[in-house]
């Protein structure tokens, strides 16, 4: 029993991470632009599909995937980020003045622009990858059988976030990033480079999906050119829940997401748990009406009389 | 129903009076308003002024429903409407300005006064009616029909205080209307101040820095600093008191011209 | 309101020319649409007759959209719920109890009966509606983005419903057996009731006041303005005229599947709204035309295109693709869309733009003044 609690816990910590990572990467730019990047999911699945040669051919052939290990992070790391960078220039800085529901219908139709670019070159039949399979192996911790690549994910993102909060409160541009969240017109007028700060913001956000895509296809082995849109809305649905523009409230949003997931999975009977996606979004809907800012409030968001 | 629920026999006669007792704000630490009593009657003009950041605005806020005052009540006409919603105290009488105008951009001009009008219960096409005679009365028939984004800063504020006053107030509450106007356009301002209590069988909350204005239309003033009430009187007492002397002289306030 | 007008007798004539020209923007809107119809239907080429209709229901799908979006302001993401459930109404009510017993398992009321395909058609328009009062009373006090949001995770919530709910949808699976009957002529009715029905809205005090809060909420408010109720006003119409799209689609494809009605059909919704422009009725109804063309010339070079005995052939895709592309340079450059805001123009005299609910006189240039 208590085996099956903690296997459930470690479950939901680790897609917890994973949830927690997408949001923090769309809680990023939306700190600085106001933007909700939609596409975010599919930055994440153009990550997962640079793994392989461009081939509509149903098996699919490992490119980059095959490189060892650290070339391949790095490598698909730098695609991401370039991504990242050029939806930024041509798709987002054109618009930076743009009401927030302009913005999130560009992002929507970027999304759709990436999806189906990739559903040409590949071709739109899931296509099964191995990716470091080893991962999936368990380890022995006491009684408790742990899949590595659990451990690996949540490592990550803990390694990850610190490395973020460090980034955030020690450096020059970081502390640049919090104050344009805060105020972007008055962190301009102090001397922040707008450009500079908002691309920096996207670069990060590349990163971390291109992170995401590594663990989430180590997991399951799959690439299919719609994977990113349950990431994006379950990451979504956590950005609102923790606090639209905080990030601490994007991770913990991650987090609350994930282990609802999980819980929902878990307690609801057998014929009502094909529905815990619907549960899900019933949790988001309660948590706009009773609080609608979020669990964490942002003061910048409210509007002066 | 929020319009019954504010009719009453002193709507628009004499005996009308907007009333907030006792007003204290505070926001996490900060007071912005600590026990203000003020009192206007019907068809009164009545001045609001202090320093920069006294709490005038806020002050305007909670009589419009804006701002939840932390202690204090607000009366219309004797019917406590402390903490109702801005939209139901414009049904019910009260209209207001803002600082930054706040036009329906998009709209034109008689659009703008058409819903406020609309606002208070009329059909559109009474509405309408309204909204034309207002603009007639303020001498902004011509440009009725054209688009509220295209007009320069003072016609902007020109129309929104006929918005505000195409809700046939029982109280308009101006929230610094003379701000940015050259001398012309301030001597405009103060005939169409003056002549509204009458037209209107309503009374005028005013704020503003320009003292000119203030003296000139004011029946009486109530000054504030630091959100606390430091005087009240004619024109002429308010001039002549050391206390508002003092508190113009000491703050950072350039604006005031006597 | 005419000048003109005034110097005329006010005979019938001169009263019926007002009326005409109240409603000049549905009159024209509607006669473009039936001409249209007539046209296809004289050349008496059935594939072409099927395309018009789709995008005859695509435009009572846009035009319920507009009614909400236009005037509100708020981008609402969640409405293919609405057509969602009005399809499924639709299927429920008019399928044979034969048919019916082959993939669905329901109540008696419904598993055995098989209702008149008209009032159906209302109920199952009105039922949408009555979901979209009962979420909107909490979902439209919430702020524009956060509103948005919310009625995204309505539509997740009834999509993964009705994804899982066997018994009464058939599941992942498509629901065949409805009976077909919508046809041009059909569509073409409810396109215009839904043109004519959106105008006279926008027209009224309800219309303009929310228009008001889409310009600035606070000042809608000082001006006695309920934003929640208005909001939620527009949303019930709205929702009405999009489950009926619903309706519509299920009796012209005779067939339903969950899957269709999720983010491929919201995003080509919001696409034909956003580029024909958002603020104004023509603009939604330029919007289906002009993407349906669009979108009906790549499909035709993504089946093949012969050029000089060689055949191009685009990948599938290429459509969303390049709608895509569209969307997002219709939204830099000119972010109010093909019509920006304007309804149809009167032609004969008056130097007016017609503005969705008013029109505004139209001024040479000038320098501006003082300030």
């Amino acid at each position: 029993m208590l085996q099956t609690i903690i296997q459930n816990a470690v479950d939901a910590i680790s897609l917890g991470s994973l949830f927690a990572l997408t949001a923090l990467g769309i809680g990023l730019i939306f700190g600085v632009m106001r933007l909700i990047n939609f596409a975010h999911g599919d930055f994440i699945m153009v990550g997962a599909y640079a793994l392989i040669v461009p081939s509509a051919a149903d098996a699919a052939m490992m490119f980059i995937g095959a490189w060892p290990a650290p070339i391949l992070v790095i490598s698909i790391i730098s695609v991401l980020i370039v991504l990242a960078l050029a939806s930024e220039r041509v798709a987002f800085r054109p618009l930076r003045t743009a009401d927030p529901s302009i913005l999130l219908i560009t992002s929507f139709a970027l999304s759709f622009f990436l999806q189906n670019l990739v559903l040409m070159v590949y071709s739109g039949r899931p296509k099964g990858i191995p990716l470091w399979p080893n991962l999936i192996q368990p380890v022995l911790v006491g009684d408790i059988r742990i899949p590595q690549l659990h451990i690996i994910t949540i490592s990550v993102t803990l390694g990850l976030l610190a490395l973020l909060v460090l980034f955030l409160k020690r450096t020059a541009i970081g502390i640049q990033m919090r104050a344009a969240s805060e105020d972007f017109q008055m962190a301009q007028l102090l001397g922040v480079r707008g450009n500079r700060v908002i691309a920096v913001a996207f670069a990060i956000s590349g990163l971390l999906a291109a992170v995401v895509a590594l663990l989430f296809v180590a997991q399951t082995g799959t690439l299919s050119y719609k994977m990113g849109v349950p990431l994006v809305l379950f990451a979504f649905v956590a950005t609102v829940v923790g606090g639209m523009g905080s990030l601490s409230g994007a991770v913990l949003g991650g987090f609350v997401v994930g282990i609802a997931s999980v819980v929902f999975q878990a307690i609801l009977p057998a014929d009502m748990r094909l529905n815990d996606d619907a549960w899900v979004f019933g949790l988001i809907l309660l948590i706009l009406l009773v609080r609608p800012t979020g669990l964490v409030a942002v003061k910048a968001l409210q509007e002066r009389v | 129903m929020a319009q019954t629920a504010l009719q009453s026999s002193v709507a628009n006669t004499p005996d009308d009076k907007l009333e907030a007792f006792d007003i204290s704000v505070d926001f996490e630490g900060l007071t912005a308003i600590d026990n203000v009593t003020i009192a206007m009657k019907n068809k009164e003009i009545f001045g609001l002024i202090g320093p920069n950041g006294a709490g005038k605005t806020t002050l305007v806020n909670v009589l419009t429903g804006f701002q939840k005052p932390t202690q204090g009540r607000v009366m219309l006409g004797g019917k406590d409407i402390t903490g109702w919603a801005p939209h139901k105290l414009g049904r019910g009488g009260l209209a207001r300005t803002f600082q930054a105008v706040r036009l329906f951009r998009d709209l034109p001009v008689v659009e703008n006064l058409e819903v406020a009008a609309v606002g208070t219960g009329l059909g559109r096409r009474e509405a309408s009616k309204r909204a034309l005679d207002i603009l007639k009365w303020m001498d902004f028939e011509e440009k009725a029909f054209d688009q509220a984004d295209t007009l320069p800063y003072g016609e902007e504020r020109r129309v929104g205080i006929g918005r505000a006053l195409a809700m046939s107030p029982r109280f308009v509450l101006l929230d610094e209307p003379a701000a940015g106007l050259s001398d012309a356009e301030c001597d405009d301002l103060m005939s169409v101040i003056s002549r509204v209590p009458d037209r209107f069988e309503c009374g005028v909350l005013l704020i503003e820095h320009n003292m000119r204005v203030i003296m000139g239309v004011c029946h009486r003033i109530h000054v504030i600093d630091s959100g606390k009430t430091i005087a009240e009187g004619t024109p002429d007492e308010i001039q002549a008191n050391p206390e508002v002397i003092r508190a113009y002289l000491g703050s950072k306030s350039e604006e005031s011209r006597a | 309101m005419s000048d003109a007008a005034m110097d005329r007798p006010d005979t019938a004539a001169v009263r019926m020319v007002a009326v005409i020209r109240f409603f000049w923007t549905p009159i024209v809107l509607s006669l473009f649409a039936l001409a249209v119809v007539v046209i296809v239907w004289a050349s008496g080429d059935g594939v072409i007759a099927r395309t018009i209709t789709d995008a005859l229901i695509r435009t009572v799908l846009v035009i319920g959209l507009y009614i909400f979006i236009g005037n509100s302001g708020v981008l609402a993401f969640g409405h293919i719920a609405f057509m969602l459930i009005g399809g499924y109404a639709a299927a429920w009510f008019t399928m044979s109890p034969f048919k019916k017993s082959f993939a669905l398992d329901l109540p008696p009321i419904l598993a055995n009966n098989e209702f008149p395909l008209f009032p159906s058609a209302i109920v199952a328009g009105l039922l949408p509606a009555l979901v979209a009062a009962i979420v909107g009373i909490p979902i439209m006090r919430l702020s524009g983005i956060a509103a948005s949001i919310a009625t995204f995770a309505v539509l997740a919530i009834f999509y993964t419903v009705y994804s899982n709910w066997d018994s009464w949808t058939f599941g992942a699976s498509t629901l065949v057996g409805i009976p077909i009957y919508v046809n041009m002529w059909i569509a073409l009715a409810w396109a215009v009731f839904a043109m004519f029905v959106a105008y006279i809205y926008q027209q009224t005090k309800f219309g303009l006041a929310l228009r008001a809060t889409r310009e600035d909420p606070v000042a809608a408010r000082a001006a006695g303005i309920n934003i929640s109720a208005q909001r939620l006003i527009a949303f019930v119409v709205s929702a009405f005229f999009m489950g009926i799209a619903g309706v519509l689609q299920a009796h012209f494809l005779g067939s339903l599947i969950v899957n269709g009605f999720w983010l491929g059909i919201t995003f080509l919704s919001l696409a034909m709204l956003i580029i024909g422009g958002q603020r104004s009725l023509t603009g939604a109804v330029v919007g289906v035309t002009v993407v349906s063309t669009i979108v009906e010339l790549l499909r035709q070079v993504e089946a093949g295109v012969e050029v000089g005995g060689i055949t191009f052939e685009l990948p599938g895709g290429f459509q969303e693709l390049g709608l895509a592309v569209l969307m997002i340079v219709i939204l830099i450059y000119r972010p109010a869309g093909i019509m920006g805001g304007l309804e149809v123009p009167w032609p004969f005299g008056g130097n007016r733009r017609v503005l969705a609910g008013g029109f505004t006189i139209v001024r040479a240039e000038r320098a501006p003044a003082g300030e």
